[in-house]
């Protein structure tokens, strides 16, 4: 059992950290700016607890190896950025349909394509919700600090777990270079979540490896298990994991794959408040940005001016019952991103209550200021 | 006695396959080998990818894992890294193994992974209806190269063998007496172990070249069948139109897994 | 209180490394909260580079410096650079033998050759620490021994690094 340590660390160091304390014991990955120091510090730790790490030849094999290491019986990480996210894309939709469990970190820099790769960005809002074809549910974290990108990891493993799926660490260049106080700890046995295995009396024979009658996925014995033989598969498949592509099974497997995400969001969302409760002037955003809304909000709130923050440390689902309680009740929203827009496009969406949006956009490199919030909101 | 029926599933019989498709005779071949090797199935995983030999899966009772195109080898890597008292089996066609997964097969016998893969080559994508691989032979006709192929094939056993492949071997679909013996040979042998199995496709590549029915193709890959032996003493132009079947490379080198392993003992901390 | 401090030069000079020196020393052994974010680049020795460290006594939200109270210039074109930043409350701290000091310019300005000092010392890699103790000495934001305890587990399991450095320490606090 580790003894719990006071770390001065990076976030992308952090982040390994809080794998391990989840309990994942297998990294398989390709080396990206600004993601590199997960796989070297992956590298470098996980024999220590008994792990496994190889490099891949690219991020297809890289995210096709972490569903079979998973499927066999180790949580399983790895680590990208941008370009290596849009290769995992194809087989993040493999673990998706075959409901395999495994953590991406995509630390997220300017694109598209090489863009900056060593400057940071949130363009891959999208990318981690749309970028594998076709219609499913994903889960996506984001963290805003080095402490978060340990104690987000055991959260996005046991939610990987949970739900049978995989799951995007929707980080930052910002938050993965940022080296700040981390508290390291050994997780209770209680907090950490492992996939349900089937009930010990059920008779191998009447074993489905897949369920779609509710939101909740069927128990996954690891390949492996001496009495449930596991099948998996990408094609669309029935209960028994057998491919069954009729248009009943196909546009039941589609709703499934969306409800179980959609229809738990309320067990999946996490949001966060920074003086919400009275504020007049409300600042929603993720990431990187939510350390400059926060300056912006004390010295806002130094003038006199009621501001606050809504954090979105869940991207995916999008916390939809809290933004509309937000929207429902100001004049006005300020949205700060380092994008274009992708989250105040998401926004506007639950937007039925007239809420002005504000969008304070950066696309080129540099961490939104402080300043720039503030002057967003007194511009108008 | 188990018999090759233990390992198999028959609810989806019959095969996918077309008539005089040599794909039967491989899937046969593998469960009968199984059965031979007397394994539990539970500590058997078929990693198979998206092609005509990717199907097998479906008449196979064992842990299945059914990937995207190209993918089963790094798929299947993970499986054996995560637990190495698994039997791993990867089964893929020429375009999966060779050509949009040809990447991935270098580097997993570079690795030498301990699996076994069984590359099913027709020289075409039968699937989707004939369109050409890495494996069709030049000036072939096939529903992508309506004037003749311009590329020259890949030879898998020599990629595989060049990229440090363990064990490598190649039957034909004409002769399952020895591809099972090379099907076992290449389980037994501990780590990367490929195994080559020409088949016919009368459906697309043997209509589009002419080739006659599905007896006739596989008469014809029995004539150009020949040993490592004899074709040591041949020019690469007689080489040119023949099938070199048997065991082609059989050589010891310890697997990524065992080498890692050796790392964890030394770091390891925890209990 | 909240401290801003920029530490610049040109790749190689150790500059990351102080950084996480001043960052474990305030956050492990002083209990404060420290922040820091450093320049990131594919190049990696002889170019311009800076490291941004934050100490509070709060929690720190936006982490890049805005309006340094602290700066350390070990290269002319890091001085040139942050030249424009300088009020009459900043500390520069710089390396003579590197930096020619603006005439006219704001700011209280201490300047020691660290380089030769560092020669002198026996290693130049530890210029930046000699500069790190003269600037502790001056702002008093951090005492000798939590740098020391921070320099230790820095350079763990490296007993002449941690040496040299302490020496280096030493050195600085006493100019």
């Amino acid at each position: 059992m580790r003894k719990t340590v006071k770390k001065f660390i990076e976030g992308n160091v952090a982040m390994v950290e809080g794998a391990i304390a989840a309990g994942a014991r297998f990294y398989a990955g390709y080396p990206i700016s600004p993601s590199s120091e997960i796989a070297e510090t992956a590298s470098k730790e996980l024999p220590k607890h008994g792990g496994m790490y190889v490099q891949m030849e690219d991020e297809l094999s890289s995210m096709a190896t972490l569903l079979g290491a998973s499927l066999a019986g180790k949580k399983s990480f790895t680590a990208t950025s941008g370009p290596g996210f849009s290769l995992m894309q194809e087989n993040l939709g493999l673990g998706v349909m075959s409901e395999i469990p495994a953590v991406i970190y995509d630390v997220q820099r300017c694109g598209p394509s090489t863009g900056a790769a060593t400057k940071p960005a949130q363009g891959d809002l999208m990318q981690a919700r749309w970028g594998t074809h076709g219609d499913h549910g994903i889960i996506a974290l984001s963290p805003s600090s080095a402490q978060d990108c340990f104690d987000l990891s055991i959260t996005a493993f046991n939610l990987s777990e949970k739900y049978r799926t995989p799951v995007v660490f929707l980080a930052d260049e910002v938050i993965g270079h940022l080296r700040e106080t981390v508290v390291i700890r050994q997780p209770d046995p209680s907090e950490i979540i492992n996939r349900r295995q089937p009930d010990p009396d059920t008779k191998p024979e009447n074993f489905r490896p897949y369920d779609f009658s509710g939101n909740t996925p069927a128990p996954m014995p690891f390949i492996g298990d001496k009495k449930f033989l596991m099948r998996t598969t990408g094609s669309t498949h029935n209960e028994k994991g057998a491919f069954c592509p009729t248009p009943d099974n196909i546009n039941r497997v589609t709703n499934y794959l969306t409800n179980k995400i959609e229809k738990n969001a309320d067990a999946i969302v996490i949001t966060r408040e920074y003086h919400l409760e009275d504020a007049d002037e409300v600042i929603i955003t993720f990431g990187c940005c939510v350390r400059s809304a926060m300056t912006a909000v004390d010295r806002l709130r130094q003038k006199g001016i009621k501001a606050g923050l809504l954090q979105l440390v869940t991207i995916w689902p999008m916390a939809e019952k809290k933004i509309r309680s937000v929207l429902s009740s100001v004049h006005r929203v300020i949205i700060p991103e380092m994008n274009l827009g992708q989250l105040a496009n998401e926004i506007r969406k639950f937007n039925d209550y007239g809420c002005k949006i504000i969008q304070v956009n950066r696309n080129d490199g540099i961490l939104i200021t402080p300043q720039q919030i503030i002057d967003g909101l007194e511009a108008k | 006695m188990a018999t090759y029926k233990d390992y198999m599933l028959f609810d989806k019989l019959p095969q996918t396959w077309c008539a005089g498709c040599g794909e039967g005779i491989a899937l046969q071949s593998i469960a009968a080998v199984l059965a031979s090797t007397g394994y539990d199935k539970h500590d058997i995983a078929l990693v198979s990818g998206i092609g005509c030999f990717g199907r097998v899966d479906d008449y196979l009772d064992l842990n299945c894992m059914h990937v995207t195109h190209g993918r089963a080898l790094p798929a299947a890597t993970g499986i054996a890294l995560a637990n190495p008292n698994l039997h791993v089996l990867v089964t893929m066609g020429d375009g999966d193994g060779v050509t949009i997964g040809g990447n991935h097969l270098i580097h997993c016998a570079r690795r030498n992974i301990n699996l076994t893969a069984i590359i099913a080559n027709n020289y075409n994508y039968g699937q989707t209806g004939g369109q050409y691989s890495a494996t069709t032979p030049t000036g072939s006709i096939t529903s992508t190269s309506p004037y003749g192929h311009v590329e020259p094939p890949m030879d898998i056993c020599k990629l595989a063998a060049a990229a440090g492949g363990t064990y490598v071997a190649r039957a034909t679909s004409y002769n399952p007496v020895q591809m099972r013996k090379l099907i076992k040979d290449g389980i037994y042998h501990k780590g990367f172990s490929l195994i080559e199995i020409m088949v016919a496709c009368p459906t697309h590549y043997g209509r589009y070249n002419k080739q006659g029915e599905a007896a006739r193709m596989m008469k014809l890959m029995n004539e150009q069948s020949i040993t490592p032996e004899e074709a040591s003493h041949m020019t690469e132009e007689e080489l040119s139109n023949k099938i070199v079947v048997g065991c082609l490379v059989n050589k010891e080198r310890d697997d990524y897994y065992t080498k890692y392993h050796k790392i964890i003992e030394e770091e390891r901390e925890e209990a | 209180m909240k401290k801003e401090i920029v530490l610049s030069g040109v790749g190689g000079q150790g500059l990351i490394s102080t950084g996480e020196i001043i960052g474990q020393a305030a956050s492990i052994f002083e209990g404060l909260n420290a922040t820091m974010t450093a320049s990131y680049g594919s190049e990696t020795r002889g170019t311009f580079t800076k490291t941004d460290v934050i100490v509070s006594d709060k929690q720190i939200g936006y982490p890049n410096v805005e309006v340094p109270d602290l700066i350390l210039c070990l290269a002319q074109v890091a001085y040139d650079k942050y030249l424009p930043l300088f009020r009459d409350d900043t500390l520069i701290v710089y390396d003579t033998d590197e930096v020619k000091k603006a005439d006219f310019s704001k700011g209280q300005h201490i300047g020691y050759p660290f380089r030769s000092m560092g020669i002198e010392l026996g290693n130049i890699q530890t210029a930046n620490t000699i500069a790190l103790g003269v600037m502790m000495k001056h702002t008093g934001l951090l005492t000798k021994e939590n740098i020391l305890s921070a320099i230790a587990s820095r350079f763990a399991g490296k007993e002449k690094a941690i040496a040299m450095n302490s020496k280096a320490l030493e050195k600085g606090f006493e100019l």
